[in-house]
């Protein structure tokens, strides 16, 4: 037992540090007072500064947390629903369907999802830009809602709501008292989920952001392709923080430690 | 007056129907059992009561009121559910509050109202415990309690003790019985366990495939089963085909027998009914009838000893006298013991004819 163990616990920490080198690597430079990753200048708070005078940059971050609360919430209300409503449906081989047609939005790659987008919305004439944005990261959150939220709709037993009826609630009581507390696991999963996906997506933004609006993935990509600006380094490391702190967030809140699907990506 | 009726009640799910014809009523503050093989609809009558579904025909009256589409959350029932439905994310006080929120009733009422409750079902000092620090019996109390402190009219008990063990299943039985009493709320419970039905009603309805069988209190259902079905379902039974000679004589394996049933068409094709415990083992001389002893099984407070008689008929006998296996022996009985079954006689007819004779044996 005990060499198996030190073996995995290797294995992890190879693992781990493969995976957090190149971050490490982007905060460390983040703190190096010259312009290029090429050597460690000197400590320095240059790069931080740069970042927080960079009007442009902020209202870019503002603009990716608002859409990503807006597009998580209203996912979250419309998946939920549809998880509901799904699970109603009498007919099994119709409720299958449905439920392959909500995967296979969820597999299939964001960069056809995107593409599609934008021939929808240049289609309809809709000006590219904030609310393209918000709209297609409510629309590909929403299978992601779905697929955390039905589990616990299934598991939650027929005779509960029965049980608030008979203790006299209305249609509307026994949903908000009975049945949305049953499923809270599973909507809390799918907008911590819908949230990251929505933060930190780049291929379909990438298709519906216009000229005058733009995520901070988007606008770190284009900023890569101008050239190395440690600006973004401080960028990076600040939202490594804001990370950090979302999945502490999240576990402290909403995961208890026996319940599982607490998949953060 | 009857509190609860059902008339001609029927219900189908598509073309599945389950309930045929239900009739019956319930008087106020009685423990009545519905008691049914698996399937047989007995959850779908709950239900019908509560008003989690409604009835495909007929009609169901509460308290002189026809409450047919009236939804559940408007009856003045509540249910114990086999599963205990208990709220998760409350806890103990909150779940059994839960109905009386609802009724805006007053903090401190809704104190008062929850503690009665909780020591009514010997749970008091486990209002802020929460759910999953609970067992499975105190939970049922709990799910009991949920129940009871909206003081309903009637209390639908759905299979509650099922889930528990054998002692503390007993336990609750008397427990149950008890609480009923004390609150004179009238009781509806469901079970398949005959045993349990006995032990526990006032009157028993048993129903099989979306009919009432018989209904009628513990004794008339066990000492006069109205048929085969019923026999065979409370209690063990021999039950023996049997031809009826003359009022108060019947005639089983051609031996002719005095009985205490009368109103036969004479020469007719019966069924006789005779309870296990009521058979004695004697010599071949003595017995009324001959049989071969084929096994005998020690079950703690006697012995069930199966035998075949000389026309091939299986008896099962429960004595506390040991026998042996392969011996020729003689079965006695007494004419009471015998209880004579006609084909396809409905529950009014054989009240009827018992009416009839007994009026004139008096
Ligand atoms: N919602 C429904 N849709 C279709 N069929 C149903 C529905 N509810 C019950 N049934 C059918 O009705 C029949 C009777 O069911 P019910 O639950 O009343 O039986 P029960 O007597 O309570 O049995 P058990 O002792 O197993 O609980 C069953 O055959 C069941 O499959
Ligand atoms: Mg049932």
């Amino acid at each position: 037992m005990k060499k198996t163990s030190t073996l995995s616990k290797l294995y992890l920490t190879v693992i781990l540090l493969v995976m957090y080198l190149p971050i490490f690597y982007l905060i460390y430079y983040s703190f190096s007072s010259g312009d290029t990753m090429d050597g460690f200048r000197h400590f320095s708070w240059t790069h931080y500064q740069a970042l927080f005078a960079d009007t442009r940059m902020i209202s870019i971050v503002l603009n990716t947390i608002i859409i990503a609360l807006l597009a998580a919430t209203l996912a979250t209300a419309i998946g939920t629903s549809g998880a509901l409503l799904i699970e109603r449906i009498k007919r099994r081989t119709l409720r299958q369907n449905v439920l392959v047609l909500n995967n296979i939005l969820m597999v299939s790659p964001d960069v056809i999802i995107g593409a599609s987008f934008l021939i929808f919305f240049t289609f309809l004439g809709i000006k590219l830009g904030f609310w393209s944005v918000l709209l297609s990261h409510i629309a590909f959150c929403i299978p992601i809602v779905v697929l955390m939220v039905l589990p616990k709709v299934k598991e939650l037993p027929q005779s509960l709501t029965d049980a608030a009826y008979d203790l006299g609630a209305t249609r509307w009581q026994a949903f908000s008292q009975v049945t949305i507390p049953g499923i809270m696991d599973g909507i809390k999963a799918g907008f911590f989920m819908a949230l990251t996906y929505s933060l930190d997506d780049f291929a379909v933004t990438f298709f519906v952001t216009g000229n005058g609006f733009s995520t901070l993935s988007v606008e770190i990509y284009s900023r890569a392709r101008q050239g190395i600006d440690l600006e973004i380094n401080a960028l990076s490391t600040v939202m490594f923080l804001v990370s950090l702190l979302l999945v502490y967030v999240y576990y402290r809140f909403s995961v208890k430690p026996s319940s599982k699907g607490g998949v953060v990506k | 007056m009857a509190i609860l009726k059902f008339e001609g009640v029927k219900k189908q799910f598509g073309d599945n129907v389950i309930l045929k014809d239900i009739n019956f009523e319930i008087e106020e503050g009685k423990f009545y059992t519905i008691l049914g093989p698996s399937g047989s609809g007995k959850t779908t009558i709950l239900r019908l009561i509560a008003g989690f579904d409604y009835p495909n025909g007929g009609s169901i009256y509460f308290a002189g009121k026809q409450i047919n589409q009236l939804p559940a959350n408007q009856r003045q029932v509540n249910t114990v559910f086999q599963d205990y439905a208990l709220f998760p994310n409350l806890n103990v006080f909150e779940n059994i509050a839960f109905g009386l929120r609802l009724k805006r009733m007053k903090k401190k009422e809704i104190q008062l109202r929850v503690q009665e409750a909780l020591a009514l079902v010997h749970l008091a000092g486990y209002a802020h415990r929460e759910l999953d620090e609970l067992s499975g019996g105190q939970k049922q109390r709990v799910a009991i309690a949920r129940a009871i402190v909206n003081r309903p009219k009637v209390l639908l008990l759905d299979e509650a003790l099922s889930a528990l063990d054998h002692k503390l299943r007993k336990e609750m039985q008397s427990e149950l019985r008890q609480l009923q009493r004390q609150l004179g709320i009238t009781f509806i419970f469901v079970t398949h366990d005959q045993e349990e039905a006995l032990a526990m009603s006032d009157q028993i309805m048993i129903i099989n495939e979306g009919l009432i069988e018989q209904s009628g209190s513990p004794v008339d259902i066990y000492d006069e089963p109205l048929n085969h079905f019923v026999a065979d379902f409370i209690g063990e039974s021999n039950i023996i085909p049997a031809t009826m000679v003359r009022d108060f004589a019947v005639a089983i394996n051609g031996k002719e027998f005095i009985c205490v049933d009368a109103g036969i068409t004479p020469g007719e094709q019966v069924e006789v009914v005779l309870r296990p415990e009521d058979l004695d083992i004697t010599t071949v001389e003595k017995g009324k009838l001959t049989a071969t002893v084929d096994s005998q099984l020690f079950r703690g407070v006697d012995y069930q000893i199966m035998v075949h008689d000389t026309d091939g008929h299986e008896w099962k006998i429960n004595s506390i006298h040991k026998t042996t296996v392969g011996k020729q022996i003689g079965i006695t009985f007494d004419p009471e013991d015998i209880h004579v079954m006609r084909k396809n006689e409905t529950q009014a007819e054989f009240d009827a004819r018992l009416e009839s004779y007994q009026g004139v044996e008096a």
